[in-house]
């Protein structure tokens, strides 16, 4: 039923027809993979991965330079 | 822990820096005279080589190839070095990147005034500077994932993903897009034909639009803003989202270039879905980006980076909405081929990648140079004056864009068009050309003060050549069981990531684009339809050469506006031997598909010497030098061979006498009809090419208007 429903919306939406539906199917499949990937990370990788920019590694960061001149 | 002690290059950076701000402000300079030339046709000075067809290609390459290109290069090499906790993983090839790029950009600046173009919009470049493009890429790829697997920090962050789905995109679409078949050192032929060389250009200068302008510029985005704020990302999980949702969206939105076109439908509607379903990655891209700046919106108000960031991020939620309203077939049956659409790529380059470049500049000179910036007070009037100068240029653009739209669709009451004279309705918008001119020199004034601002900070500092840094070297751990696992797997392992990342990108192109060669109901043949002449061959090359397709279009839509005012709308079998297409973008002048016959050749011979003696008022600039230069004779053999061995069915050795031959007939024809408008040419003159390709121009169907299936 729900195939009919989204064939018939596709066909009505510009005869697009196979080349519609499987790329409806490939993209809704891929969204949600991505979705529950996202969502099954950790916090503290999270955190972590978040955090990368402001360590650059630097000996003598000057990234402070410009707020404590402002 | 090992602790090791390296250095970052500051000198590569710096180097692309500098270019990107001389290149951005020449890039800059160059749309100004061209837009100009829009209500003062005359300011070309009758010199060819800065007409506007010629300049515009050059205006959107500086500024998309080597202003923000150089802008994305100068930014990547310093920020992968610090997220990968290491330096570039060859400095040659760092230096190889930046002397080949600004060679490609010379090369650009001299090949395409000089009228040497492929014609394909944002890849008119000829097919020797194809292949320096592409290996100075591959260079920059070699030294971006070497980077990467030397790297010292075990996860990549998001910023190197989208650096890592740039580089391989661009290669994809560079690669396909530029196949031609060369027809001498500076002349090539698209291997594609009509309908399939639209579908696969638009494929391509859409994903340019996503994967040069946008892409990278996200990752830098992602690096930048936190950077300049101190503060993380507002969500992770939302850049990961935002990441894998948009490079596998982008890629299928090429289509809604051509709605309305010969392009099939289905690919059409694929082309617009797609597209509306991009404003949610992409908003919740722009969303991460402000909401980043949550309780910090105080140093906003203090420091110009921040400031040009946030008008950056806007200028991509305003574009990344537009973009998918535009692509609704009913808004681009109104907006396309109208200034609408340049409006719209100047929210997104004038915002989003011009301040977010400003904002970069205004991060690193300080920093490279190990000094506050010399004048934040300069700083903030290039914010006001750049943001002044953009609305100035965009506001003005899309009330021309919608008015020209709606004029052209216009019906009196009788059921005739209200403005049948095209002329008029572009007349009706030159006084927002002239605004729409104070807005770019505007944001060039707004330039020449970051060059100022950044020259005067780089002389009151001392340059840092290397920045020392520590870091820990990588240990090969076991990566940790749990939900999570795959995930931290892929942002450890470089080689996996990236092949998931071309499958997510190849599925769209793959999808709309092979069915379009293989399908042959997809392009269906006219029995009357055969190739152009010798002479129209050439006539075509100089309407290549001058960029007649910057302002004309060949492609009517099947609307009663158009066919009432062109004629019948375009077949996609009338193209096949379009080697390459030239449908065009945008309408300064009338569509051209159904030009053939419809005026004397003696009104195109005075109408190219003069507009304005025929179309009093016309903007078209004076190509008075097509009187004077000879056709180039003895090109052809080599041009109609490279068009046969692409599919164009002249016989075998009909460039070695018969084409000759005809082509001299032909142009006798052109004389004598000239002669009976009381206008005197020689026969080899370059306007009797054109004006035998113009008039060539949509009369196939009109002899034999019998289509039959593809055999």
């Amino acid at each position: 039923m729900i195939y009919n429903i989204v064939h018939s919306i596709l066909r009505e939406a510009g005869n697009i027809n196979g080349y519609g539906l499987f790329s409806f199917i490939l993209f809704f499949g891929f969204f949600i993979g991505v979705l529950v990937w996202a969502f099954a990370l950790k916090k503290n990788h999270l955190n972590h991965m978040s955090d990368l920019p402001l360590d650059g590694g630097e000996k003598n960061s000057n990234n402070t330079i410009k707020s404590e001149k402002l | 822990m090992n602790v090791e002690t390296f250095k970052y290059d500051n000198r590569i950076v710096r180097a692309f820096g500098i270019a990107t701000i001389v290149w951005g402000i020449v890039g800059m300079l160059v749309g100004l005279i061209a837009a100009v030339q829009l209500f003062f046709p005359d300011a070309n000075l009758n010199f060819q080589f800065i007409t506007f067809g010629r300049i515009r290609p050059l205006h959107t390459n500086a500024v998309i190839f080597a202003f923000v290109g150089n802008g994305m290069f100068m930014g990547v090499y310093y920020s992968l070095q610090r997220l990968c906790k290491a330096r570039m993983f060859s400095d040659w090839l760092s230096w190889f990147n930046f002397w080949g790029w600004q060679t490609i950009i010379v090369a650009a600046a001299v090949t395409l005034p000089l009228g040497l173009t492929t014609s394909k919009e944002y890849a008119e470049l000829e097919w020797p500077i194809k292949i320096a493009i592409t290996i100075v890429w591959v260079a920059f790829a070699v030294n971006l994932f070497g980077t990467i697997v030397k790297r010292r920090e075990k996860h990549m962050y998001v910023a190197i993903w989208f650096y890592i789905a740039t580089v391989i995109t661009v290669a994809v679409l560079h690669i396909t897009n530029s196949m031609t078949m060369p027809a001498g050192l500076f002349k090539s032929y698209s291997m594609y034909a009509g309908v399939q060389d639209a579908l696969v250009q638009w494929w391509y200068g859409h994903n340019a639009v996503a994967f040069f302008l946008t892409t990278p510029y996200l990752g830098l985005m992602y690096y930048f803003l936190p950077k300049a704020a101190n503060r993380p990302v507002f969500s992770y999980r939302l850049s990961i989202i935002h990441f894998w949702a948009l490079v596998f969206l982008y890629i299928w939105a090429g289509p809604h270039h051509l709605l309305y076109s010969a392009l099939p439908d289905w690919a059409q509607s694929l082309g617009m879905v797609f597209s509306l379903m991009l404003i949610a990655p992409s908003w919740g891209g722009m969303l991460n980006g402000l909401l980043t700046l949550r309780g910090a919106w105080d140093k906003v108000r203090q420091d110009p980076v921040l400031k040009f960031m946030v008008v950056a991020i806007t200028a991509y939620g305003m574009s990344t909405l537009e973009g998918p309203l535009l692509s609704i077939k009913t808004v681009n049956s109104l907006s396309h081929y109208t200034d609408w659409t340049i409006a719209h790529v100047h929210v997104g380059a004038m915002g989003w990648n011009g301040f977010l470049t400003f904002s970069m500049l205004y991060y690193l000179f300080p920093r490279l140079y190990r000094t506050s910036l010399w004048s934040t007070k300069l700083a903030n009037y290039h914010f006001w004056i750049g943001l002044l100068g953009m609305m100035f240029y965009c506001v003005p653009i899309y009330i021309a864009g919608v008015t020209e739209g709606l004029m052209w669709k216009q019906f009196n009451h009788d059921g005739f068009l209200q403005y049948p004279n095209f002329l008029e309705t572009i007349l009706q918008v030159v006084p927002m050309f002239r605004l729409r001119a104070i807005g770019g020199t505007l944001y060039l004034v707004g330039a020449f003060m970051l060059a100022y601002n950044l020259y005067r900070t780089a002389k009151a500092g001392q340059f840092e050549p290397d920045t020392e840094a520590q870091a820990a070297a990588l240990e090969k751990t076991p990566v940790a069981a749990g939900k999570s696992a795959f995930h931290r797997m892929l942002e450890g392992k470089p080689l996996f990531f990236t092949v998931l990342a071309t499958v997510a990108i190849l599925v769209g192109g793959l999808v709309e684009i092979v069915p379009m060669f293989l399908v042959q109901q997809n392009v269906p043949t006219i029995a009357s339809v055969h190739p152009y002449s010798p002479l129209e061959v050439l006539g075509r090359d100089i309407y290549i050469r001058e960029g007649c397709l910057g302002c004309h279009s060949q492609m009517i839509r099947p609307f009663r506006s158009e066919t009432e005012r062109y004629g019948e709308y375009s077949k996609a079998g009338e193209y096949v031997y379009d080697h390459p297409f030239l449908w065009g973008s945008e309408r300064k002048g009338p569509d051209l598909a159904r030009e053939g016959g419809k005026y004397p050749d003696a009104w195109h011979f005075n109408h190219m010497d003069d507009p304005r003696s025929t179309s009093p008022g016309s903007i078209m600039p004076r190509y008075s030098w097509l009187l004077t230069q000879k056709i180039e004779v003895d090109t052809l053999p080599s041009h109609l061979i490279a068009l046969r061995r692409i599919g164009v069915p002249y016989p075998v050795g009909y460039e070695n006498g018969p084409a000759q031959k005809d082509l001299s007939a032909q142009a006798d024809k052109i004389v004598a009809n000239l002669k009976l408008g009381s206008v005197k040419a020689d026969s080899d003159k370059e306007i009797i090419a054109l004006i035998a390709y113009l008039q060539r121009l949509g009369t196939d169907i009109k002899s034999a208007p019998v289509t039959t299936a593809a055999k």
